[in-house]
């Protein structure tokens, strides 16, 4: 199995880059970190002529901390996001999910934009960055945009991106005091696992109380895309935080929220009950940050 | 106790710098001038008809070199065992699982090599296809081989003493079953060889092989040459586990690609490929029935065995035996009887992997033993201790320990995990289990009917005197055999490690069976020492003229001459060795005659000091159908505790701890012991927690990369304490046998084992997913529910 033929470009800028796809026309593709498409090339999965690297754009690659979010390149590796002090001190199931995927030789290589445009109802990034409410920063030759990650997703392997739009990086807001996040993978294996279930939670709470004031929940390998729990995120606000709320929170998740199928990683049945069991423990969890 | 200087230490491996840095040469290191590259096609169906090849375009295409399809190749039959050679080079006029292969083509560049692979056009009527043991029986079920009626490879019914009168007699009769799943022996390297052919006739194929004499044996016959035209050799190999113990269709291939065009040719198999050509473990599905009295003494063991065996035979012979006669120890047992039946279908061929045919039938017995010490509330560990053989003693099918320190495996890993304190006393999610195995040091017969050596090794001391070279045809696979057999010529000779030089696999250096059944520490080691000690024998038969003195007197220890009672005077020797240094820096002024004075001084009585060592099991086993396949020399045995926490909610097993007791004989390098230990510990976790090779409804395999298919990373091996116990095997080279394949045999029970002490479920099935201990544990809960 050789890696086929292609041309491969690697401009400098975005504006040289969209430049060259329009030129190119539909048949080009961005490349990223690789670690998906160079396999997805070699066993023919997807063709191409013309690779397009954004490597070598500037900025693309950082982190940037802002007065009321942070901002994350979309070529900024695995390996980058889990060791920043930004990602560390605010964004823990972030890194959870970053420190998961793959093992050391992907994670410095594989990038976050990536595991987002390559839209896995299994990546290990999605929930996370789902609970942290990102926001996609998208160019094309027709302007700038922002998609909400919620609206990002259509289905395995699609998104909303055009096919001419480059995705340059997230915009994360920074979580409130008395919050907390969690991020859970569930594999058959302790790493290098393609999740037969992942879930992250976030909470806020109303300080020195127990009063829940915002929820999210993520969930993946459960549905065709990458998905939040609406229906359980609902039964948790304004309820008090605690086992009976997280279990209620659970059920509903596992029962109303989640459309798992079987495949060869996993039965439905089993990935529904495991949703109640990550959504659980991922709002106990993400409760206790919050009190803490 | 004797004292050795070499053997029994932690050196260093041989190996290790050249690994370390990335110099040792492995195939696909090596390109040769005008070396052209191979490529195969093979099929895309699982069962089809071949109606047409055509060769054409591919052979129109500039920088294709050879094309050759079954017409070229002939029809040869081939395969493991010659009792069933079932499979040709390239498929005759039909393909039999999605894989098979129908042609090759040389080209001058590899992605040339693949195009015009794509470009042969084959014309398929599409056959009906089997995929399972259950449908592949059936009435009415397609065929694969015409002389196997019903799709049964081979079956096998024995009975030892009498098992009905035995179950009759017990107090306790368990019955139950066990399934595990085809497993990939995932080794790093994937095969790969080269093929040279010279103007004089000489085919050399240098290949990942863990086995140059059978692929020699195995080219010759194919390609229809003389053996003594054909020469394997290995470079360094990424190991084999068993998938690479035979020759390998793409090897035939190249050998008749470069014997074709005349030019070096270099094949290479994908990931992919490695997963569609198979011949790892099998597939079992075991029954069986387990008698025992009251105060726990076993009585009867009946045994029944579905192997899953694929399209063709491969070792599937040898491997439905194996599954059997391996049940007959390490307990007393006086009668057992088993009925194994190994079935084609329409998916790559299963072979052997480390613990040949063993390994799942011990996964169920240990259970077994497990629930009978349950029922009769005795401690597991002292049921079998109360049931262990003894040193001496011979199984009911006639395999017969001539050492066996299982009691003290036992021992080691009832102290060494804690075990009284523990078991019974762990917190709820937690658990400890135990189970134990044995394994042969070597296979007793060739896999062809030979009077064969099964091992010669060649010791050649170096003119200028003081180096040993040892030759051997063995295979270095990465399991540590090159250090081995360079610390046992240094022990034997008397000289230091760093003194001795080592070749090996290579089949121009002699016989040798090569690296499987767990064979070569004990049968290619015999050989060195022996040669090693005809060496030695040589050069002191010389200083016994020179000083005469009688060669009982003396010894070799350490690279110096040692006399019994006084130093006779040596300086005439010295002054001569010395003469013919001038100059040099390192001429001897010890107090004692060094070996090199002494080897140098053999060469110039006698030139050039040669001794050559053999080894070949005696006559072994009983006398019964399929009595060979079980006996060896000598057997390794072992014990093993798991602890594992087994989280209730999700199912996810956590292995906590394994403490692994082996008996190894003689340990020949204590650190590459082990690392045999370890090694096997992971593949076992491997098999009894996540892999296993997964197909689609057509055949072809769904899970073919290292992503999907699930060895354990560093993450999921747990702390493992390695307790080497060592007995003296009086049929062992220093008294050492095996560690590579027993030291799996108890892991999978072990652990299964420690999951129902911690969770209180039976799991039937492998792999231990996270779903399927989940759903054990719901079903387990249900059931409490409903009785409480």
């Amino acid at each position: 199995m050789l890696l086929p033929k292609f041309e491969f470009h690697e401009p400098e800028s975005i504006e040289k880059a969209l430049a060259l796809k329009k030129q190119l026309n539909s048949g080009a593709r961005f490349l990223a970190g690789g670690t998906d498409l160079l396999v997805y090339l070699k066993k023919k999965i997807v063709s191409t002529d013309h690779v397009i690297s954004l490597q070598r754009i500037d900025g693309l690659g950082e982190i940037q901390e802002n007065e009321s979010n942070l901002f994350i390149g979309a070529c900024t590796t695995m390996a980058a996001i889990s060791r920043h002090p930004a990602v560390l001190k605010r964004f823990c199931a972030l890194k959870s999910g970053a420190d998961n995927m793959g093992t050391h030789l992907i994670r410095n290589r594989a990038t976050i934009g990536g595991n987002v445009c390559n839209a896995s109802p299994a990546g290990d990034t999605l929930p996370a960055l789902l609970v942290y409410d990102a926001v996609a920063l998208v160019e094309s030759p027709d302007g700038k945009r922002e998609i909400p990650l919620t609206d990002f997703f259509k289905g395995p392997g699609k998104t909303d991106l055009k096919n001419d739009d480059i995705l340059t990086g997230f915009r994360l807001p920074y979580p409130p005091d008395h919050s907390g996040a969690h991020y859970i993978q569930l594999g058959k294996r302790k790493s290098a696992e393609i999740n037969v279930v992942n879930a992250a939670s976030f909470l806020t709470c109303e300080p020195g109380t127990s009063n829940i004031l915002s929820a999210r929940i993520a969930l993946g390998s459960v549905a065709p895309t990458p998905i939040r729990a609406p229906e359980a995120e609902a039964a948790l606000m304004g309820r008090t935080a605690g086992d009976d709320t997280f279990n209620a929170a659970a059920e509903t998740a596992r029962f109303k929220d989640c459309s798992p199928i079987d495949d060869f990683r996993g039965s439905a049945a089993y990935r529904r009950a495991m949703v109640g069991v990550l959504t659980k423990r991922t709002l106990a969890e993400a409760f206790d940050q919050a009190r803490a | 106790m004797k004292s050795y200087d070499v053997i029994s230490t932690r050196a260093n491996r041989i190996d290790t710098p050249d690994k370390a840095t990335g110099k040792a040469v492995f195939v696909d290191d090596i390109t040769l001038p005008g070396m052209l590259y191979g490529a195969l096609l093979q099929s895309p169906h699982a069962h089809a008809k071949i109606l047409s090849i055509d060769t054409s375009e591919a052979e129109k295409l500039p920088g294709v070199k050879a094309v050759i399809t079954a017409k070229e190749a002939g029809q040869v039959k081939y395969g493991v065992s010659p009792a069933r050679y079932d499979e040709t080079v390239f498929a005759v006029d039909r393909v039999r699982y999605v894989g098979d292969e129908i042609a090759a083509v040389a080209a001058t560049r590899l992605d040339i090599a693949l195009e015009a692979v794509s470009r042969i056009q084959v014309e398929y009527e599409v056959l009906p296809a089997v995929f399972t043991v259950e449908d592949a029986v059936k009435d009415g079920a397609p065929q694969l081989h015409d002389e196997f009626k019903g799709n049964l490879c081979a079956e096998v019914h024995q009975e030892f003493g009498n098992v009905a009168e035995g179950l009759e007699n017990s107090d306790i009769v368990i019955t139950t079953e066990m399934k595990s799943k085809r497993q990939d022996g995932a080794f790093i390297e994937m095969q790969g060889c080269i093929a040279e052919y010279d103007n004089r006739g000489v085919l050399t194929l240098t290949s990942s092989t863990q086995v140059p004499h059978y692929v020699q044996r195995t080219v010759a016959m194919v390609l229809g040459m003389d053996v003594g035209k054909v020469r394997v050799k290995k470079p360094y190999v990424g190991a084999g586990f068993g998938i690479k113990a035979a020759a390998n269709p793409m090897e035939l291939a190249c050998c008749m690609l470069a014997r074709k065009t005349k030019k070096p040719v270099k094949m290479n198999f994908t990931r992919e490929q490695v997963f569609m050509y198979g011949r790892a473990r099998h597939r079992f599905h075991h029954t069986i029935t387990t008698g025992a009295k009251k105060d726990g003494t076993l009585m009867a063991l009946k045994h029944e065995c579905w192997l899953d065996g694929g399209a063709y035979t491969s070792f599937g012979i040898a491997t439905v035996y194996y599954t059997g006669s391996l049940l007959g120890g390490p307990y007393k047992l006086a009668n057992m009887s088993y009925d194994g039946y190994r079935v084609y279908n329409n998916k790559p061929a299963c072979g052997a992997q480390r613990g040949h045919g063993a390994v799942i039938a011990r996964a169920c017995f240990e259970q077994q033993l497990d629930m009978i010490a349950e029922k009769i509330g005795m401690d597991p560990l002292e049921l079998r201790i109360k049931n262990m053989m003894e040193t001496g003693d011979t199984t009911c099918n006639d395999l017969n320990m001539s050492s066996f320190g299982m009691a003290e495996c036992i021992e080691a890993v009832r102290n060494g995990s804690d075990w009284d304190k523990k078991k019974g006393h762990m917190p709820p999610g937690k658990g400890i289990g135990m189970a134990c195995g044995f394994f042969v040091s070597g296979a007793g017969y060739p896999i062809y009917r030979s009077d064969t050596f099964h091992g010669t090794v060649i010791v050649k001391l170096t003119e200028d005197g003081g180096t040993a070279l040892v030759y051997t045809a063995s295979a270095e696979i990465g399991q540590g055999s090159d250090t081995a057999f360079a610390m046992i010529a240094a022990e034997a000779l008397g000289i230091p490690l760093e003194n001795v030089r080592l070749a090996s696999g290579d089949t121009d250096m002699g016989v040798d069976l090569g690296a499987y059944s767990s064979r070569q520490t004990l049968m290619t080691g015999h050989a060195t020492k022996e040669a090693a000690e005809n060496v030695r024998r040589q050069v002191l038969e010389v200083l016994a003229e020179q000083l005469n003195v009688a060669v009982e007197k003396m010894d070799i220890r350490n690279g110096f001459i040692e006399f019994d009672g006084d130093t006779p005077d040596f300086s005439t020797l010295r002054t001569r060795y010395i003469k013919e240094h001038r100059g040099w820096t390192d001429n001897p002024d010890s107090d004692k005659l060094t070996f090199k004075e002494a080897s140098r001084i053999a060469f110039l009585e006698r030139g050039s000091i040669v001794g050559t060592g053999k080894y070949k099991p005696h006559s072994l086993g009983g006398k019964f159908k399929g009595a060979a396949v079980g006996t060896s020399p000598a057997y390794g045995c072992s014990a093993q505790v798991a602890e594992v926490t087994v989280d209730m909610d999700t199912g996810q097993i956590t292995i906590d701890k394994i403490t692994d007791a082996h008996d190894c004989g003689k340990a020949i390098n204590m650190t590459s012991v082990e690392g045999q230990m370890e090694g096997s510990i992971s593949m076992g976790i491997g098999e009894a927690m996540h892999e296993e090779v997964i197909f689609d409804n057509q055949g072809r395999v769904l899970n073919d990369d290292l992503a999907e298919y699930k060895i354990v990373t560093t993450m999921d091996m747990p702390r493992v304490k390695t307790i080497v116990v060592e007995s003296d095997e009086p049929n062992g080279p220093f008294g050492a046998k095996e560690v590579g394949e027993g030291a799996i045999m108890p892991t999978i029970p072990a652990i299964l084992n420690a999951v129902y002490d911690a969770a209180g479920v039976r799991v039937y099935e492998l792999p231990l997913t996270p779903e399927r201990v989940f759903h054990a544990i719901q079903e387990y809960r249900e059931r409490n529910k409903a009785t409480a």
